[in-house]
């Protein structure tokens, strides 16, 4: 009969964020190794708190079934001789499998009849696949940072305490370090204290209920969303939805007790992500705001414990929050004492990174390449506030706010600026320099946050792979990859017209532009030249990633292949192709353009750059592919000028009939060396159509080669 | 609870549960774990239990006795059991218990904290422990210790004295903290505060530091090269020190700063390596006292790990 399987590891407090991941692993693994015990089963569900990971499935079958193995030899060709008798190689493979000749069978494979063996293996009982599986099981989950404890040697992330393992009643035995699988799980720590033992695997999630633990993810989410709701709609207002830090709330306690509490109303003049944070980051208390969205002096902290009078717990709620809105109010009034300008000059004290310097030095690189992006992007209207906004971007570092609150950053910036009476853009673009932060962050509304966003992420990429520190596949310590995906969503957010060649060049102080990274490292011409090239390849290599969902890799491939120096016409052109790559006709255009595409590329090195030679043609169909070929350029041209990629790539597609006559009609390869030669440098003419839109031999469409 | 009697509440606790009762370091430290009672006996296989109060001191914290929070000097209760008992979260609550913090009537949790402490070539993973939101005690199992890896793990307990009788008292400046019915900290510390803030920010005199500092550095060098750990270690503490001096001064540059903790951090490295090397002599002698508290199951699969130090005294040659 099959039973529910359950293990349960048992372990002191977890940290946030460790037992999601944990519990992905316990489900994907338990579901790959049953798979491979041959153990029938259903649903596969997780449960985890602070203290405890859990994976159960339902219904484990008590034994694998019965299976056929086949062991495949000779094809009954090389079997038999002409005779009929059997061959060396038969007798051979029958003798090795142990069997005799006349007990081999005839088996229909896809490459044909083969001689094999087939032995029927008795499946084997649950209690002795599941014991080393779920052994196994335990000793495969792996932690980003883990810990021995004890004398012991094995590692997990905070020390295991206990281990259930039930396979319907039956204790599945396992061991790990210095603890022994049994049937007994715990309670709350305080509320229920002392072992729980379960008969049956069944029994789990009411008999933690009753012990005060609820041991499903969601649902525990779920309680404290709806807990610390409705407390702030006792005092008519609501909570601050902040995922993340739910999230981080579900994994620090197993029974939520939500408890409301205040602050003195007169902190709310601090910037509201001053509260927001100190109450978040340090506290995980959630904000409380009325139906504008503006805070009130109410938080909601979750208790770990329903406690006998929460009014104590309260009163110490309050009492750390206090204490630290007096730093916070402390340390903003301390801040606005000095003109935000006149922090800059102490950024000279503040490193960014080791060879690359200060960020004294970084703010001075990124002054002049933010105004000259400016002045690339159109925008030279803008000169005085980019610098402005470049120059006071990274003041707030030397903060003491910024030093509590390194997250702060850009926030507080923008207050000071606002205090010191800079220009509201001024003060905007600090804090929008640093956005997008994370795939989920919007990207600057504005365009001098913009501007110095993408000059700062342009320096720190161009100082890092100069450095030869580009990410490698595992690690990323200096967040490149973030930086530059950044840099494209700005281009492509604010719909920049840059040439992101010559912006990387900028930033590296290369050609006529301002001295920058290659000034600061001592480059060579050389050397920059080859950065310039790795990082060019770095944005290739992002934009495939993030073009990933939006079109076929080969369709993104061939449109990056025809060059991506403009990144707002790249994406047109991607978008254009996006629309017509389902259509019936793509595929045999693309077939069409393959072809060419590889008869240019075999024969174009034999064949003399020169004109096409009309008096050499032979057959009408060549004029008129010549024809068509010189109108779809000139036309691809002035479409592309007017950034209209769909109307260049319908008039590249134009060419498809005349292509096609022509391959129909004449025969590219004939003796005549000066026919063909003019019938190679036609069809180049023709792939040169193509040729700003996308690479088209590296379309893949079934019959190219 | 007086401050005093939450000190020796806690000094019985743990006394009753077979821990040395151990004397504050007389050296200048900033941290309980600098004391040798906790950073050099993590070392190696031999068990080790202590609890003892220690004074720690923070020059860049000194707020001339204004803050109500901050101190130059403040004081932990630090205990370190080696090896970490199997139940000693269970033990660690019951201290709280002894103090009158009831979980059920306060909310206690274990918040995760990773422990790193450059200087010391240690880290370690825990908890920091909330009492209704607020830090009360640093909970770390040690991993690592000058630079050796801890086989096996320590379980270190740092209760925040002025903090928890903070709380206790239900008072809001830590100078208002009861020491003893009719003695109030502040007036027992306030002018030591204000004194050695003004020494530490205003008057020290770098030139003099820098020399000292200099001068420990090679005392610490020179006494390891008479295989005398203990005493190197103590110079090594002055260095330290001394550094914190130096920068709560502002006399250290940001390019300068990494040199000086490395220069702190291999002389405690050596110190325990020479620590080690010497207990190793001794044939490691604690470990056959079976000296234990709480629960210490054996470990069910592979040796102990406190095992791997046998080769380690076969391999030290000095």
């Amino acid at each position: 009969m099959s039973e529910d399987l359950l293990l349960e590891i048992g372990t002191e407090e977890l940290p946030a964020g460790a037992v999601e991941p944990a519990l992905a692993q316990l489900a994907q693994g338990l579901g790959e190794r049953l798979a491979e015990a041959h153990l029938a089963h259903g649903a596969i569900t997780t449960y985890g708190t602070p203290r405890r990971l859990a994976v159960r499935a339902a219904a484990v079958a008590a034994r694998s079934p019965d299976s056929v193995r086949q062991a495949l030899g000779p094809s009954v060709k090389a079997a038999f001789g002409a005779d009929g008798a059997p061959t060396k190689a038969a007798v051979k493979f029958a003798e090795s499998q142990g069997v005799a000749v006349e007990a081999l069978r005839r088996v229909e494979t896809a490459k044909g009849s083969y001689l094999a063996v087939e032995r029927s293996e008795p499946g084997q009982p649950a209690s002795a696949l599941l014991p080393p599986l779920l052994q196994a099981l335990v000793h495969a989950v792996s932690f980003k940072k883990a810990m021995r404890w004890g004398d012991v040697e094995q590692t997990f992330a905070r020390p295991v305490q206990w281990i259930l393992a039930l396979h319907g009643s039956e204790v599945m035995p396992v061991v790990f370090a210095d603890v022994r699988s049994g049937r007994v799980t715990h309670g709350h720590r305080f509320l229920s204290p002392g072992p729980i033992s379960l008969r049956t695997a069944g029994e789990y999630l009411a008999a933690l209920e009753r012990a005060h633990v609820i041991a499903d993810v969601a649902n525990r989410r779920e309680r404290i969303r709806a807990g610390v709701e409705s407390l702030a709609h006792a005092v008519g207002a609501r909570v601050l939805a902040d995922p993340s830090l739910l999230d981080q709330v579900t994994e620090l306690v197993e029974w939520p007790a939500p408890v409301l509490g205040s602050f003195e109303a007169r902190h709310l003049d601090l910037p509201n992500e001053v509260l927001v944070e100190e109450m978040r980051s340090h506290q995980r208390y959630f904000s409380v705001v009325d139906a504008q969205g503006r805070l009130v002096p109410h938080f909601v902290a979750v208790s770990g414990t329903p406690v006998h009078d929460p009014a104590l717990s309260r009163r110490g709620y309050e009492r750390v929050l206090r204490s630290r809105l007096s730093d916070g109010r402390f340390f903003f009034d301390q801040d606005r004492k000095v003109p935000l300008v006149d922090r800059v000059p102490a950024l000279e004290r503040v490193v960014w990174q080791g060879k690359l310097g200060s960020y004294a030095e970084k703010v001075a690189r990124i002054r002049p390449l933010a105004v000259h992006l400016a002045t690339a992007a159109g925008l030279g209207g803008l000169r005085e506030q980019v610098d402005r906004a470049a120059l006071l971007a990274k003041a707030d570092l030397t903060t003491g706010m910024v030093g509590e609150f390194p997250e702060l950053q850009g926030i507080m910036g923008r207050e000071y600026a606002r205090a010191s009476g800079e220009p509201e853009a001024v003060a905007r673009a600090i804090a929008g320099h640093y956005l997008p932060r994370g795939a989920s962050d919007p990207v600057p509304d504005e365009d001098p946050g913009s501007l110095v966003g993408i000059a700062d992420r342009l320096d720190t990429l161009a100082g890092l792979f100069a450095l030869g520190k580009p990410p490698t596949a595992s690690t990323d310590p200096f967040g490149l990859r973030r930086a530059c995906l950044g840099v494209i969503r700005i281009i492509l957010g604010r719909g920049y017209r840059l040439s992101l060649s010559a912006a990387i060049d900028a930033a590296l102080g290369a050609g006529r532009a301002p001295a920058g990274i290659a000034a600061k490292l001592g480059l060579s011409e050389e050397r920059a030249a080859a950065v310039r090239g790795e990082l060019l390849e770095f944005f290739r290599g992002r934009l495939k990633a993030l073009w990933a969902d939006d079109a076929r890799a080969d369709v993104v491939d061939a449109v990056l292949a025809a060059g991506f120096d403009d990144l707002r016409s790249t994406r047109a052109r991607l978008e254009a192709f996006a629309q017509v790559v389902g259509a019936s006709d793509f595929a045999p255009l693309a077939i069409a353009f393959k072809r060419v595409a590889n008869i240019v590329e075999k024969q174009g090195s034999d064949v003399a750059a020169a004109r096409v030679d009309a008096s050499v043609f032979q057959d009408p169909s060549e004029g008129a592919l010549s024809e068509a070929a010189g109108r779809a350029a000139a036309e691809v041209r002035r479409a592309l000028e007017a950034e209209d990629a769909p109307r260049a790539l319908a008039a590249a597609r134009a060419l498809k009939g005349p292509v096609d006559a022509f391959f129909e009609r004449v025969l590219v390869m004939t003796d005549d060396r000066r026919v063909r030669d003019n019938r190679v440098r036609l069809l180049r003419e023709v792939a040169q159509v193509f040729a700003p839109l996308a690479d088209m031999s590296r379309i893949q469409a079934e019959g190219g080669r | 609870m007086t401050y005093q009697d939450l000190i020796l509440a806690l000094q019985r606790y743990w006394a009753e549960r077979g821990c040395v009762l151990g004397q504050a370091y007389d050296v200048e430290v900033g941290a309980g774990t600098m004391a040798p009672a906790t950073f050099l006996r993590a070392l190696g296989p031999e068990p080790w239990n202590v609890a003892y109060v220690q004074p720690s001191r923070r020059p860049a914290d000194g707020r001339f006795g204004e803050n109500p929070n901050r101190l130059f000097q403040h004081h932990q209760f630090q205990v370190l059991l080696k090896p970490a008992p199997k139940n000693v979260q269970e033990l660690y609550l019951g201290s709280l218990k002894a103090l009158g913090i009831d979980p059920l009537e306060h909310d206690i949790r274990f918040v995760e904290d990773d422990w790193e402490a450059p200087t010391l070539g240690a880290w370690g993973l825990g908890w920091e422990v909330w009492c209704d939101g607020m830090e009360i005690t640093q909970f770390t199992y040690f991993q690592q210790c000058g630079g050796f890896e801890c086989r096996p793990v320590s379980a270190e307990l740092t209760y925040g004295l002025e903090r928890i009788a903070m709380y206790l008292q239900n008072v809001e400046s830590i100078f208002d903290v009861t020491w003893v019915k009719g003695v109030s900290y502040g007036e027992v510390f306030h002018r030591n505060e204000v004194e050695m803030s003004e020494y530490a920010f205003r008057a020290s005199d770098p030139p003099t530091l820098f020399a000292l500092f200099d001068t420990y550095e090679k005392e610490c060098v020179r006494l390891l090269a008479l295989g005398l750990p203990i005493p190197a270690y103590e110079a090594a503490l002055k260095c330290s020190h001394t550094f914190n001096l130096l920068d709560a001064r502002g006399a250290i540059s940001v390019t300068e700063r990494a040199g000086f903790i490395k220069r702190v951090r291999d002389n405690a490295r050596a110190c325990a390596e020479a620590y080690l090397q010497t207990r190793a002599r001794l044939g490691f002698p604690l470990v056959k006292t079976g000296w234990t508290v709480g629960e210490q199951p054996p470990p069910l699969e592979g040796a102990r790990a406190s095992a791997s130090w046998a080769s380690f005294a076969a391999e030290a040659p000095r």
